[in-house]
């Protein structure tokens, strides 16, 4: 039985990951919540390993790649907007800060010629 | 040793190649025109952001580290919120593009053309609106001046485009720009006929070499009677023809 209950605990924390800002505290969340909220559909998100931060999750928003990681201070993450342009490397993209959360997205597929998605996925973003 | 020394030679010629936007991220700020070779259109993304591809001298600005364009969008395709001008105007980038970062800009259009944005509230009144168009009325600074017989080139690539202008038929109010800094004629002349193409027998290599040299344009760009600062109509003298 307390078995079952702790692995409810931990399935309820695996899932509340990267999952809407419902599961509260990550500021990563409130991202993924207003791109929601404003009609997109973001994967789940996964850690990533890169040499963005140290606290990285990455997933897609249609065909957009994303990168979402979390910074000790608002200042943090916007000193690694460089380094979040060198992820997007040699595509259309771009990289901007949500308070202590960098965003980072990236055309790699070619697959939002107009940047519309783009564009929506900075300005949903909260300030 | 002679394979090393070649191998060190073509080393350095890959090295010494110019470097080309391809491969290499260019910041823009600020929806624009994507080059034909890219897919064209207009690129909706208006923060910051970056692209493979290089942006022109005549219809970009820069902006801090970043290319603002300052042409007319609906030329390219645009099909969001538009706003009529006539004639030279200047643009606060940072007002247009939401930053703190002051930069004031021209846009040496002449004519009927399109923006997305108004000016910003505190210029406002260096505009008359007529005919729903906004008309630069005040002074220019000494910097438009100077800027101007470089930039009023973009003209060159925006007379031959096809696409639907804004029909303003009224009458400019006093103290317009282009009609205190007489708006120019450009002329678009071609330096000579296309040269044929030359196929040149191979020598040495393999394959056969076509050389298509590219016709050259030369714009000629006649102002009229210099610039007629002050007084309400000047400019309009005898047309003189500058050629470059």
């Amino acid at each position: 039985m307390r078995l079952a209950a702790l692995a409810l605990v931990v399935g309820a924390f695996a899932c509340g990951k990267g999952d809407g800002a419902a599961a509260g505290g990550n500021p990563r969340d409130a991202v993924v919540a207003a791109w929601k909220k404003g009609g997109l559909t973001p994967s789940p998100l996964t850690a990533s390993t890169v040499t963005v931060g140290k606290d990285c999750e990455s997933g897609t928003v249609g065909a957009i790649d994303v990168l979402l990681c979390v910074y000790p201070t608002a200042a943090d993450a916007k000193a690694a907007e460089e380094a979040g342009l060198a992820w997007v490397a040699d595509t259309t993209g771009a990289a901007r800060v949500s308070g202590t959360v960098l965003i980072a997205v990236a055309d790699r597929r070619k697959s939002d010629p107009s940047g519309r998605t783009i564009n929506q996925l900075l300005k949903l973003a909260p300030n | 040793m002679r394979t090393i020394y070649l191998v060190l030679l073509a080393g350095l010629a890959v090295g010494i190649q110019p470097a080309t936007a391809k491969g290499k991220q260019v910041r823009y700020v600020g929806l624009h025109p994507v080059p034909k070779a890219d897919g064209g259109g207009i690129c909706y993304i208006e923060g910051p952001h970056v692209h493979i591809f290089a942006a022109n001298k005549l219809e970009y600005r820069d902006h801090g580290n970043q290319h603002y364009f300052v042409g007319d969008p609906v030329a390219y395709g645009y099909d969001g919120p538009r706003h009529a001008y006539k004639g030279h105007h200047p643009i606060h980038v940072h007002a247009v593009v939401g930053d703190d970062q002051e930069d004031v800009e021209f846009c040496y259009l002449d004519g009927p053309h399109f923006h997305s944005f108004t000016p910003p509230p505190a210029i406002k009144a260096e505009f008359v609106v007529a005919d729903d168009a906004y008309f630069y009325v005040a002074e220019p600074p000494p910097v438009y001046v100077e800027a101007r017989p470089a930039m009023i080139k973009v003209n060159a690539v925006y007379t031959p485009m096809v696409y639907t202008r804004p029909v303003i038929e009224v009458e400019p109010p006093s103290g317009w720009i282009g009609v205190r800094f007489s708006a120019p004629a450009v002329v678009v002349v071609e330096d000579r006929p296309p040269p044929p193409v030359v196929v040149v027998a191979p020598r040495v290599r393999a394959g056969v070499e076509v050389h298509v040299p590219v016709p050259t344009l030369r714009v000629d760009i006649g102002i009229g009677g210099g610039f007629g600062v002050g007084g309400g109509g000047g400019g309009h003298k005898h047309k003189k023809w500058k050629h470059r």
